[in-house]
């Protein structure tokens, strides 16, 4: 504490914090220590413990493939889908992963066109995650189908039969959201990294390594006219993709919301999906940055209490918004008298799987981020980390009761049958984490986890006006300790 | 069936050796070119036959020349008939390029209405079945036919001491004509019938009080009020379809007096469920509840009662003193029917009963069949213990399996030096033969058969004999002394003697018998008949009443009828309708038995009587009485086939001479074990409340006949408005031709015969029990079985423990082929889509399989290929690629050619018989040639389920043909569509049940009442009423907007 702030009387410390803008890199750290500090993890000498959990989540991975290769070989009936559950773990497992899959372009996009600064250290990353996501949820609508090698009739390929996809069903929908939303995160994605790219070429000590950050880099140099032209990309791609995070879970919640299922047939599902897609989307950020920033304790500086306190405050609101949704459904169910969805949803509630998943789900969804009210929740790591996998476990949940529970149970009674998963089921559901870690662990050692240009734009060295007092975060402190850095 | 009209004569000698080898199919072995020469040889033998010449030893090439009225691809119908126990049921069998692929009803025939049972519809797998004995064999080792000759010839060189033959009881008029030779030829030979559920207790019932050969047969056309008593009179495999044709227009309310229903049984029947009272009772106590009613009545059937022994049963009287007075009401229009493994005094009793109720001659008719009797299985286990048997031929039958428990007969079989086992599989009696002989299907040989009313009717040969078959009345033939017959000879003469015909009259006649499947006017002879009390007193009197305590009652099997068709694997997996069990049986009881031994569905019970005990997993069954358990026959077979192998249990161990439908005071207990897991497509009991099937009584209907339309979500239908114009919501303007169907839940009792027809035609595959279990059952048609009670203990498992005694219901499921159908707007590929006339196509080489149609159809009709079924095989399925591919070569026969064999990861569905519709509008283009096709009507045709109906409760047709059926029953005041809220416009109308209940019965307030009480008729009539704006948009449903 300075001296100054101990003359001041309480109420002008009070103003003056108040207006201060919490930095958003901690510790005074400079431009480049940014660029050394980021770049030395992927430069650095490959760590112990990334062949260590490489070498659990390779074979995992390859467990998946192993568990789909059987599937395409022998048959859909390796899972335990049947007769009136035709989707099972299949489409909950694409609805759980296109989930997650929403958190690192809703950063990266809506943040980004509303200013939001404190995204640029986490963006990098939860865009990969999202990518990664997607690929993983990609997997199911692809092969799920009985006839995988007949998929490509999903495509509006002109043909001597004439014959087209039928543009009414919300599964083609899916296939062009789905596919556009890839398309169009990868791009952002890899926009975003050509700065950083440069700057590991530039950095390089070996000609291999060189030639290939080189070549990625798209021949980046830096200059006024290339970050015109970027700039103006981002932008373009960051309005690109703005919608496409509110579309592509609105796309598959029409899966169910236009069908007649009682239980899937309500117009509160858009809204529903998407803000359940940005809960657990958050939840696997927090899961994947928090022990990032174990692992580089430095990573503090840049991923600060700030950044998770923000996040958890979205799982705050956006667990709330599901929550209501939640309670709406059962609301409306009761309220709409057709003796078929209220059977639907006292199913859920009461019958098989009621004390498995509903309730669960209930409690990981609502009742515990209610928890981020608390201060000190969003500012313990371990708590938040700890807190955060319920929301991870409770939107698993939440899609197995949308698909598998109602399925059990709709029209006919005499039709009405459980879902058992298989050996199958559940070591391709594994195997999915296994291809989603492996894909991050790669990504965090081949390239940079943090937007390095980006931070580096929030730095109180970067606004025009520091030192000249008119921004206040212009007045960083140093923390006790800190010297040690 | 006009081509019936163009059957050539058929003399063709199809039993001529055929040169070994060729004949000869393994498993999987038959080359094309054998199967080319074998079905080149029996197209040249149809087609070439010339009538009574004896052709050339053997050609067998290729047809290098077309046969003239064959046209490749073009089906053939014959007549022909598949014996049953008691009669037959009358055949059409249709056959492609020289292979019969599927059987239909003769609807011309006096003893049908066109329908057939499930098992005459699986006896068409039963012929290509690849486990069938294929060899003959003496001692194990294969032999030939020669020698087969040359022991028969042996045999009856011996003369007949010491010769016994075991038959079964097909009533085959040639049959009784060889015994009648052998009899005379071999003097001394014993000539004895077993039929494990034959009618050996109706005959002596009969016997004692009409004399030697006389059978009763009802007529339900003149019955108002009828009372079963344990009798599942409209099971169609006793007495074939006969009845039910006379039976099902007296339930029809908008057509003549509806009658009235009474079942009194243990377990609920096919009958039972249709019951408009039904009283819950132990078989055991039947007799008592005769003896009670016979009091009840009066006149000599309470003299009678009153000398026969009686055991102290208590029988609810409010509810026997209503069935008495409702019986004497109708005097001379009533009728009493008693179940043919009743013991024989409880029959001879009801006979009693229906003779003072003056239904003799009214409608229960007695015919004399004339049959000579035949010794008793016990007589011939007498004869073997008394070491007067030395050569026993055994022919059909599997008595080492199936002979009563008492007798021992395994032991006695292998103790006779010489036996013959003449069968379709190398079974328990045949691996305990010394001579096993494959028996020639029905199918595959020339025979004939009397219907139940004695109608005369031809049994022809549509194939070569498969595997060496031989037929019984060939080897009766040798036995006889006479040569190997060559073709229909044998046939010819009885039907000789029969039509009183010879010559060229003769020729005629016989060729329209066999064009026609029947000899017309050749019923049994009426006999006129008065009641020998005093017989029947002296021949039961003496007889003990049946003990109390705990009984097991032994069913007919729905699947596996008494274990004949435990290798039939489409039967295996039809689901029985009352216990909705596959590929098993179990030990059926009510949920407080099951309670008070603190077993569940699946746990094990063990079951003692006279010293032998069998574990067995039970099952809960609504409606079933209480201390009473009761157990399909059938199950339980060993080392028969892989097929047949820990499929159910057998239960034939507790059944004895004495008690042949159930014994009384065993012992039953639980016992340890693992839950055995029991594959049953529906679990489910209840309609939860759900207006599915819909139900009113014969009053309701006379005041409201339109009550149906309005139940439930009905009326809270509003109005539909749309910019949109579908077109097919004004189909007429797209094609002609618009089908629908129509399924009248008044008489479908459930019987499976379309399940099974179904499966037949359109090559629905078999999935094996752990798919069951899984779920994954194909059937594109199910019979929905539901358990209705009082409103509040009728949903979820409230049904299972508070309601012992619920109203079951059918309700056939199949694609309702909806005009706005929710499948087909899903599906991404535009793999299902619409047709012009009506239909929802499915499109299988444009599927991929996403499986989003089934999410989305609100009927489950949808069935997903999740294995290879139709490639791999069941015990295979989850090897993939390294699992056996193809099936059996014998069973790609049977496969209907116009119906695509699906592969896995295609969504198959019913296609309303499409291969059907579009022949017949082929036919149509080629009649109306240049002219309009338009102009030219479609000939009739009927889809497979329809025509196997035996009650006509399907009826398929033209919507827009304002002529046709199903246009008249479409705007039936009982129709109502289901699920209507949901605006799917199904093209299949339900019309509702109607019950004809006696007001005076106990909870008759409850019949016809099954409907929840919130959501029923008269609430419609309110909204109705209330005046707000009427629908224009839809026809048939609600009238109100909510």
């Amino acid at each position: 504490m300075s001296d100054t702030t101990a003359t001041l009387d309480p109420a002008t410390i009070r103003a003056n914090e108040e207006v201060t803008r919490k930095p958003l890199v901690l510790n005074q750290r400079t431009m480049g220590w940014i660029s050394n500090y980021v770049s030395s993890i992927v430069e650095a000498k490959t760590p112990l413990w990334w062949y260590i959990a490489m070498g659990v989540t390779v074979p995992m991975m390859l467990m998946c493939f192993g568990c789909l290769a059987y599937l395409i070989s022998t048959g859909v009936g390796v899972w335990g889908n049947n007769h009136p559950v035709a989707w099972a773990w299949d489409i909950t497992n694409f609805v759980f992963w296109i989930g997650i899959g929403h958190a690192g372009t809703l950063i990266s996009a809506i943040l980004f066109l509303t200013r939001q600064k404190w995204r640029t250290s986490i963006n990098r990353a939860a865009e990969a995650m999202t990518l990664f996501a997607v690929v993983c949820a990609g997997i199911y609508p692809a092969l799920h189908v009985g006839r995988v090698w007949m998929a490509w009739f999903l495509a509006p390929v002109p043909n001597n039969m004439a014959i087209w996809p039928n543009f009414r069903s919300p599964l083609l929908w899916d296939v062009f959201a789905v596919s556009t939303y890839f398309t169009v995160s990868v791009l952002f994605w890899y926009t975003g990294l050509i700065p950083d790219l440069a700057t590991l070429r530039d950095r390089c000590t070996t000609k291999l390594k060189k030639f290939f950050y080189g070549i990625a880099a798209l021949g980046w140099r830096g200059g006024n006219r290339q970050w015109r032209h970027y700039e103006m990309a981002y932008l373009v791609l960051a309005g690109l993709s703005t919608p496409l995070v509110l579309s592509v879970h609105s796309v598959v919640s029409f899966d169910f919301a236009t069908s007649v299922v009682p239980g899937w047939h309500t117009t509160i599902f858009p809204p529903y999906f998407v803000a359940g897609a940005i809960f657990g989307g958050f939840a696997m950020v927090l899961t994947l940055m928090i022990p990032a920033a174990w692992i580089w304790p430095a990573l503090k500086d840049l991923i600060t209490p700030g950044h998770v306190d923000k996040m958890c405050k979205i799982i705050l609101l956006t667990g709330s918004i599901v929550g209501y949704a939640y309670l709406m459904e059962l609301f409306i169910a009761w309220y709409g008298a057709n003796p078929y969805e209220r059977a639907a949803f006292w199913y859920r509630a009461t019958g098989v799987g009621a004390r498995e998943f509903y309730w669960p789900m209930m409690f990981c969804n609502v009742i515990v981020p209610q928890l981020f009210w608390f201060r000190w929740c969003r500012y313990n790591w371990i708590a938040v980390w700890i807190l955060v996998q319920f929301p991870n476990a409770g939107m698993w949940y939440e899609r197995f009761v949308i698909i598998g529970t109602t399925l059990q149970h709709d029209f006919l009674p005499s039709a009405w049958q459980l879902f058992h998963p298989t050996w199958v089921d559940i070591c391709t559901f594994i195997g999915t984490f296994g291809l989603f870690m492996t894909l991050f662990l790669l990504f965090i050692r081949f390239l940079p986890m943090i937007c390095m240009f980006e931070v580096k734009a929030v730095l109180p060295e970067a606004d025009p006006h520091y030192g000249e007092g008119g921004d206040r975060e212009a007045l960083p402190e140093l923390p006790s300790g800190s010297e040690e850095y | 069936m006009a081509e019936l009209e163009n059957t050539p004569d058929f003399e063709e000698t199809l039993q001529r050796e055929f040169p070994r080898g060729a004949g000869v199919y393994e498993d999987s072995g038959l080359s094309k070119r054998e199967f080319l020469k074998l079905m080149g040889a029996s197209m040249a033998l149809a087609g070439v036959g010339l009538s009574g010449c004896r052709r050339p030893p053997s050609f067998i090439v290729p047809l290098k020349e077309g046969v003239e009225w064959a046209i490749p691809g073009k089906f053939l119908y014959y007549s022909t008939a598949m014996p049953t126990r008691l009669g037959a049921i009358p055949l059409i069998a249709t056959t492609v390029d020289g292979r019969p692929t599927k059987v239909e009803g003769n609807p011309i025939h006096p003893s049908s209405n066109g329908g057939t049972d499930g098992f005459a519809q699986a006896s068409v797998l039963d012929l290509y079945d690849p486990h069938r004995k294929k060899e003959i064999t003496f001692e194990g080792k294969a032999t030939d036919a020669a020698a087969l000759e040359k022991f028969l010839a042996d045999t009856h060189a011996a003369g007949g001491n010491g010769l016994a033959i075991l038959a079964d009881g097909i009533q085959s008029p040639t049959r009784d004509r060889l015994r009648d030779e052998i009899e005379r030829a071999l003097p001394g030979v014993l000539w004895a019938e077993y039929e494990p559920l034959g009618a050996a207790e109706t005959n002596a019932a009969t016997t004692a009080a009409f004399g030697p050969g006389v059978r009763l047969v009802p007529d339900f056309a003149r019955a108002d009020v009828i009372l079963a008593l344990d009798s599942d009179f409209l099971n169609t495999s006793e007495t074939g379809v006969g009845y039910a044709a006379e039976f099902y227009p007296r339930r029809d309310p908008e057509n003549g007096k509806m009658n009235r229903l009474y079942v009194v049984e243990n377990h609920y029947s096919n009958t039972g469920g249709l019951a408009d009272h039904r009283l819950r009772l132990k078989a055991s106590d039947i007799g008592a509840f005769a003896a009670a009613l016979a009091a009840k009545i009066g006149g000599s059937a309470a003299n009678l009662a009153a000398s026969l022994p009686k055991s102290n049963a208590q029988i609810d009287d409010a509810w026997l003193t209503g069935v008495a007075n409702d019986l004497l009401s109708a005097r001379g229009a009533s009728l009493v029917l008693v179940g043919n493994q009743q013991p024989a005094a409880v029959q001879a009793l009801v006979l009693a009963i229906n003779e003072t109720l003056g239904n003799l001659g009214s409608t229960l008719n007695a015919v004399q069949t004339g049959r000579r009797p035949a010794a008793s299985i016990a007589d011939l286990a007498g004869a073997i213990k008394g070491q007067h048997v030395r050569t026993l031929l055994v022919l059909g039958g599997n008595p080492a399996y199936d002979a009563p428990a008492d007798l021992a007969f395994s032991q006695l079989l292998a103790s006779v030096p010489t036996t013959l086992h003449l069968s379709p599989f190398e079974d328990e009696t045949s691996k305990l033969c010394k001579w096993s002989v494959p028996a020639a299907h029905y199918l595959e040989s020339w025979g004939d058969v009397r219907t139940y009313d004695g109608t005369y009717t031809a049994i022809q040969p549509m194939i070569l004999p498969l595997w060496n078959g031989v037929s019984q009345l060939e080897i009766l033939a040798q036995l006889a002394g006479r040569p190997k017959p060559a073709g229909p000879e044998l046939v010819r003469e009885t039907f000789q003697t029969i039509s009183g015909t010879s010559g060229e009259e003769s020729d005629e006649a016989w060729n329209e018998f066999l064009r026609n499947g029947f000899l017309a006017n050749s019923g049994y002879a009426p006999a006129s008949v008065s009641l020998n009390a005093g017989g029947i007193t002296s021949a039961f009197g003496g007889q003990a009443a049946p003990g109390g305590g705990t009984e097991v009652v032994f069913l007919q099997s729905s699947s596996v009828d008494d274990g004949r068709y435990a290798n039939n694997s489409w039967l295996q997996e039809t689901p029985d309708f009352e216990s909705k069990l596959t590929w098993d049986n179990a030990a059926l009881m009510s949920y407080a038995m099951a309670k008070s031994l603190g077993v569940k569905d699946g746990d094990w019970v063990e079951i003692t009587s006279g010293g032998k005990s069998i574990k067995i997993p039970a099952l809960i069954a609504p409606g079933h009485a209480e201390d009473s358990i009761s157990i399909a026959l059938g199950y339980g077979r060993k080392d028969v086939s892989a097929l047949m192998q820990n499929v159910g249990f057998d239960v034939y161990p507790l059944r004895t001479s004495t008690g042949m439908r159930f014994v009384t005071g065993v012992s039953v207990k639980a016992a340890d074990g693992k839950r055995y897991p029991l594959a049953r497509p529906q679990e489910t009991w209840s309609m939860e409340g759900r207006d599915l099937v819909r139900e009113g009584t014969l009053e309701t209907f006379e005041h409201n006949p339109e009550f149906a339309q309005k139940m439930g979500m009905d009326s809270h239908i509003p109005p539909e408005f749309s910019l949109y114009k579908n077109p097919y919501f004004q189909p007429h303007e797209l094609s002609k031709e618009q089908w629908a169907m129509t399924v009248d839940l008044n008489i479908c009792s459930g019987c499976n015969a379309c399940v099974v027809a179904c499966q037949a035609e359109n090559n629905v595959p078999v999935v094996g029990k752990d798919q069951v279990i899984r779920g994954r059952d194909m059937a594109w048609i199910r019979i929905d079985r539901y358990f209705a009670a009082e409103p509040g203990t009728d949903r979820g498992d409230r049904i299972e423990t508070q309601s012992a005694d619920p109203e079951m219901l059918a309700q056939l499921i199949t694609c309702q082929q909806c005009e706005n159908a929710p499948c087909e707007t899903v599906c991404p590929v535009n793999a299902t889509v619409h047709s012009e006339d009506g239909l929802n196509l499915m499109a299988y080489n444009r599927c991929i399989g996403t499986r989003y149609c089934a999410n989305n159809c609100p009927w489950k009709v949808r069935r997903f290929n999740y294995f290879d079924y139709n490639k791999r095989p069941i015990d295979e399925l989850y090897w993939g690629p390294i699992a056996k591919a193809g099936m059996a070569d014998s069973l790609k026969m049977q496969k209907n050619p116009n119906v695509t064999v699906r592969m896995r990861g295609v969504m198959e569905k019913c296609t309303f018989c499409i291969q059907r519709i579009e022949e017949a509008k082929i036919s149509r283009l080629v009649k109306a040639g240049p002219t309009d096709k338009n102009k030219t009507p479609i000939a009739p045709f009927k889809v497979a389920c329809q025509q196997a109906c035996p009650a006509d409760a399907i009826v398929f047709g033209d919507e827009n043909d304002v002529n046709s059926r199903v246009h008249k029953l479409r705007k039936s005041k009982r129709g109502y569509r289901m699920l209507e809220y949901l605006n799917a416009r199904p093209r299949i109308t339900y019309l509702a049940r109607i019950k004809n209940p006696n007001p005076a019965m106990p909870g008759a307030a409850r019949v016809g009442n099954i409907n929840s009480p919130d959501h029923h008729g008269h609430h419609g009539e309110e909204h109705a009423h209330a005046g707000h704006v009427p629908t224009g948009a839809l026809h048939g449903a609600g009238e109100a907007h909510h």
